[in-house]
């Protein structure tokens, strides 16, 4: 029987850091779709909502059923307490792109201001801490996340440093104002993302050693 | 485990012939925690644990060394009366044991045999014991009844409660639920959280979601050798060997 658990056990990861992936793919191309201000694209993000709450829900039902038919412990036991926060990770971080789609619907038809700012730059910090983070809890190596405190500080302060250019071209221009606000909440978002980027990477350490860390 | 401990073992050796059963066993037993024991088959728990109240003394074959000590006193040295010894380390066992005689003389027995005679005495000591036990309000209209007449789960109860009846210190339980159902497991596991109150419990378990369940310190074992020994919640959450992981998840051998 625990061969059969620790099967099934495998295939709940692989399902979780395909999740994991699915929500990526969502918040990537919603970011995509804001910079090449493409609708069509941003459609495509508000079409997955579904799925990907359906896929949240059926993987959270896995888990509960594999502690309640087998009692997992010691690494099995953190392996599906990882998971489920994966899992709700996962779609906060989906709904993220969904939201940022919904944006993109607004605001596509007028024409970027301030070279959207940094927000080029900080989707892309942001989806790679995703995909590190991701990527450590499907091949089970933190070594992949040892930086992660530097990174999500670099994330802070890019957040700091667009609202404090938005506020700026508001002051000047407030035909600016709608853009630059959509920017600040887009800024809001991602830097959402990173956090729950660093939760996961806080659970798969958990998950891995048994230890509690804090990415600050 | 910076609590003076009960029981404490050192260095502890035991052989059966030429089968060294125990290697170099140290380890120190809290008062009034459960301990649970846990490994393989012919791990040693049950040896080990028979060696806290001289169990093994029986066995013609064994030879011990390294020593353990009840309360800083060595319970190997020649003085110890062994009779004094198992008073104060009670013992159930696997499978319920009740002598064939009714509930209230099995309670009675050890007490009878320390020399209580008052029967007023004796009558408080078992109403005392059987509560103990939770066994009183199922059984206190028929205490003159066979004890064989009693379910498994009662039984083993019944056990515990001659146990208690002679006021141990320490109570060894060998897989004390292992031939009950899972309600007549539940009401012993309730029991022995109660009991530690009390007395200190030491248990044999090979269900080790009833060692986490029940044990504030767990103890793996593995061919002879304590290879672990932490609070209950470190071994079940994050064991530091390897070892122990690999038991506590099913990927043994």
């Amino acid at each position: 029987m625990t061969e059969k658990f620790h099967a099934e056990l495998n295939d709940l990861k692989t399902d979780v850091a395909d999740m994991a992936h699915f929500a990526l793919a969502m918040l990537r191309d919603a970011l995509e779709s804001f910079i090449n201000q493409n609708e069509g694209q941003a459609s495509t993000v508000l079409e997955r909502k579904d799925h990907l709450r359906e896929t949240g829900v059926r993987l959270e039902e896995h888990c509960y059923q594999l502690i309640a038919l087998n009692q997992p412990m010691a690494k099995d036991m953190r392996t599906i307490a990882c998971s489920l926060k994966v899992i709700s990770a996962s779609d906060r971080i989906g709904r993220y792109g969904k939201s940022t789609a919904k944006i993109v619907k607004e605001i596509s038809r007028k024409p970027h201001i301030a070279n959207m700012m940094s927000l080029p730059l900080m989707s892309e910090y942001v989806i790679s801490m995703i995909e590190d983070a991701t990527t450590a809890y499907d091949t089970e190596n933190i070594q992949m996340l040892k930086d992660f405190s530097a990174r999500d500080d670099a994330i802070d302060a890019l957040r700091h440093s667009i609202f404090r250019e938005a506020i700026t071209y508001m002051m000047e221009n407030p035909k600016t104002i709608t853009q630059a606000t959509y920017y600040i909440i887009i800024a809001r978002y991602l830097e959402r993302c990173a956090d729950h980027a660093c939760k996961i990477a806080e659970n798969v350490c958990y998950m891995e050693t048994g230890e509690r860390v804090e990415i600050k | 485990m910076s609590e003076t401990p009960i029981i404490t073992t050192k260095n502890l050796n035991l052989w059966y012939n030429e089968k060294h059963a125990l290697m170099d066993v140290n380890m120190g037993i809290q008062k009034n925690k459960t301990t649970a024991l846990i490994g393989p088959s012919g791990c040693g728990k049950s040896t080990l644990l028979r060696c806290f109240n001289r169990l093994n003394d029986l066995i013609g074959c064994v030879k011990i060394t390294g020593d353990i000590t009840l309360d800083n006193e060595s319970i190997h040295e020649g003085a110890v009366d062994i009779v004094m010894l198992r008073k104060r380390v009670g013992m159930v066992f696997q499978k319920p044991n009740p002598f064939p005689k009714s509930i209230y003389d099995n309670v009675a027995y050890g007490p009878r045999v320390h020399g209580v005679r008052d029967r007023k005495e004796l009558d408080v000591i078992v109403e005392k014991s059987l509560k103990h036990a939770a066994l009183w309000d199922e059984v206190k209209d028929r205490l003159n009844e066979s004890a064989l007449g009693l379910s498994g789960g009662q039984q083993q109860r019944l056990c515990i409660a001659r146990t208690l009846a002679v006021e141990p210190e320490v109570i060894l339980m060998d897989e004390p639920c292992s031939a009950l159902d899972p309600i007549a497991t539940a009401k012993i596991e309730n029991l022995i959280d109660m009991l530690k109150q009390e007395y200190t419990v030491i248990i044999v378990t090979h269900n080790m979601q009833q060692a986490a369940r029940v044990s504030d310190f767990t103890g793996f074992m593995y061919l002879g050798k304590l290879i672990e020994y932490d609070q209950t919640v470190n071994i079940f959450e994050h064991p530091k060997e390897e070892l122990t992981e690999k038991y506590i998840t099913g990927r043994f051998g």
